[in-house]
């Protein structure tokens, strides 16, 4: 692995500490949008991995450019 | 004596000392079935201590008894009836002269086997419990997503199959990873296989979530080496979470006793790991639900207070603007009072015309139009009214200012002739005419009787004419105030 993905752990740890700061502090709008966006790619980030459609369909995508191209 | 004779001889002693059959406690060492179904055996008896071999004899069962025998002991103990099992078999003691000496075993009580077995058990889980590792694997966390799973199983195995169909149609699209790492799992090769399997899936440690530890279900076949202890004792310390699903619904082996998670089929197992990744799943659902709620609720506080500040500034302006336009108003009506009531009224007057006039021309009939010029009438009339008003106060105020300058230039005469009377007393002439008169001496004026020069002639200036004079005497008063000039002469 080149770049390293966060683990299911470290996302979830990430979500849940994102999520205790939403509710407990009282964020200005501003840095809300960050952290909830933050908290979506998060979830999104894990949902992919459960089911592995994007990373799977990508790699499809990639085989099926390099055959065009060849 | 020959060697049969004695024999021989042997044999009818043996059949003497033991007229009857035996019950003896043996390990079976070796075990073969011939052709027509007759069994041989190599029974032994080892030193409990250092495993040494005590003792030996050969066995046989007949085909009959045989078929009967091992189908009995086998549904009793769910154990093959096999090498390395302890027996109490009722035997008769054989000997021929040309074979030599042979137990020819009748029965096997299963029983005995099975609380051999059990001891054995206990022996083994002592042991692990002993050496710290009876809990080991359960003691592991189970991966918050076990998404990638080593197998032990083999390849051909009706429970690897069912497993990887399981896993691969979950309901919930979720994607396992999951290879295969072959073993056998049954016979005396299974033991050293699937440690080579766990040998091979502990250099990829970290590849993997879980192990799972298959094989296939439905016989109650030889479920022994998942007893043994080296077995146990290696899943026992695995680092990475066990899931067993060896198909077998009697006693649990010491593989699923010190596995992390025991199910009872592959289908299960497969079941399980779904089911974790399910949670995580909903898990992550419910995060987003909270995430979202706390979000919104966070939004809807911000817009009440905005609109409890859009609420109290409208409620400020509304009040600033009425207090401004009551100002102006009052402003407007002290001005209208300060001025003229008449031009006010004309005003008001001329509004009201106007007004009627424009409702009048904006919908034309006869009469309206009849209406429009009595009003434009009404509206000349006071126009000239007003006009007429202007007219009077303004002669007014100019016959003010005329009686005003007249009675000023009155006062102004008055002032003139008194000066003038005051003046006309005032002329020398005059005052020489009642009587007074002007000395000089030496062409000035002499105002003192000491500064008089005796011997200078006077001049004494009349009304009429002069005359000269020579000073014959001065005297000086003492009191020259208490005499007013001209007075008693």
């Amino acid at each position: 692995m080149t770049t390293r993905k966060p683990s299911y752990q470290e996302a979830m740890n990430e979500i849940e500490e994102l999520l205790a700061k939403i509710e407990s502090d009282e964020p200005d709008i501003d840095d809300l949008a960050e952290k909830v966006r933050r908290v979506a790619t998060l979830i999104r980030f894990c949902r992919d991995k459960l089911t592995k459609t994007s990373e799977e369909v990508e790699k499809i995508l990639g085989e099926m450019e390099t055959e065009e191209t060849n | 004596m020959t060697l049969l004779e004695l024999n021989t001889l042997i044999r009818n002693t043996l059949q003497d000392a033991f007229p009857s059959t035996l019950w003896v406690v043996a390990e079976i060492s070796e075990m073969k079935v011939n052709r027509s179904g007759h069994c041989y055996l190599e029974l032994v008896e080892k030193d409990e201590a250092t495993d040494e071999l005590t003792a030996r004899a050969r066995a046989t069962i007949w085909s009959y008894t045989f078929r009967m025998v091992r189908s009995y002991f086998e549904t009793t103990t769910g154990q093959p009836l096999g090498e390395g099992i302890k027996i109490l078999a009722q035997v008769s003691v054989d000997y021929h002269p040309s074979y030599g000496l042979s137990l020819n075993i009748k029965d096997i009580d299963p029983t005995y086997t099975l609380g051999d077995l059990s001891r054995k058990r206990r022996e083994i889980i002592r042991r692990l419990e002993e050496a710290g590792v009876f809990h080991m694997n359960r003691e592991l966390p189970l991966p918050l997503v076990p998404q990638r799973i080593a197998v032990i199983s083999s390849a051909t195995a009706a429970g690897y199959q069912d497993f990887a169909d399981q896993l691969g149609r979950n309901a919930y699209g979720f994607h396992f990873e999951h290879r295969l790492f072959e073993a056998f799992m049954q016979g005396s090769e299974a033991v050293p296989s699937i440690l080579a399997a766990l040998d091979a899936i502990f250099r990829e440690e970290e590849a993997f979530d879980a192990v799972a530890i298959l094989r296939g279900g439905g016989s109650q076949a030889d479920l022994s080496c998942f007893d043994h202890f080296d077995l146990a004792y290696a899943v026992a310390q695995f680092p990475l979470p066990v899931v067993t699903g060896i198909g077998h619904e009697k006693d649990e082996t010491i593989v699923d006793l010190v596995a992390h998670t025991r199910q009872k089929t592959p289908t299960a197992v497969a079941e399980f790991f779904i089911a974790g990744l399910l949670r995580f799943s909903e898990r992550l659902e419910e995060l987003e639900r909270s995430v979202v709620a706390a979000t919104r609720e966070i939004l809807e506080a911000r817009e009440e207070e905005l609109e409890g500040a859009t609420f109290r500034l409208r409620g400020a302006f509304e009040r600033h603007t009425r207090l401004a336009e009551s100002r102006l108003r009052r402003g407007g009506q002290r001005l209208l009072t300060g001025s003229s009531r008449l031009l006010y009224r004309e005003k008001q007057e001329l509004h009201r015309q106007r007004f009627r006039l424009s409702a009048a021309t904006s919908g034309i009939t006869g009469e309206e139009r009849h209406r429009t010029k009595q009003a434009e009438r009404e509206l000349r009339h006071a126009i000239r009214r007003l006009l007429g008003k202007e007219e009077s106060t303004l002669g007014h105020l100019s016959s003010q200012f005329r009686r005003r300058i007249r009675q000023k230039l009155a006062d102004n005469r008055r002032i003139l002739d008194h000066a003038a009377q005051t003046a006309r007393m005032l002329d020398p002439g005059e005052i020489l005419r009642r009587g007074f008169t002007l000395t000089r001496q030496n062409g000035k004026t002499l105002r003192s009787a000491a500064t008089a020069d005796p011997h200078s002639p006077l001049t004494t200036l009349f009304a009429d004419g002069t005359t000269q004079s020579q000073i014959i005497k001065t005297t000086l008063y003492d009191h020259p105030e208490t005499l007013l000039p001209g007075g008693h002469e």
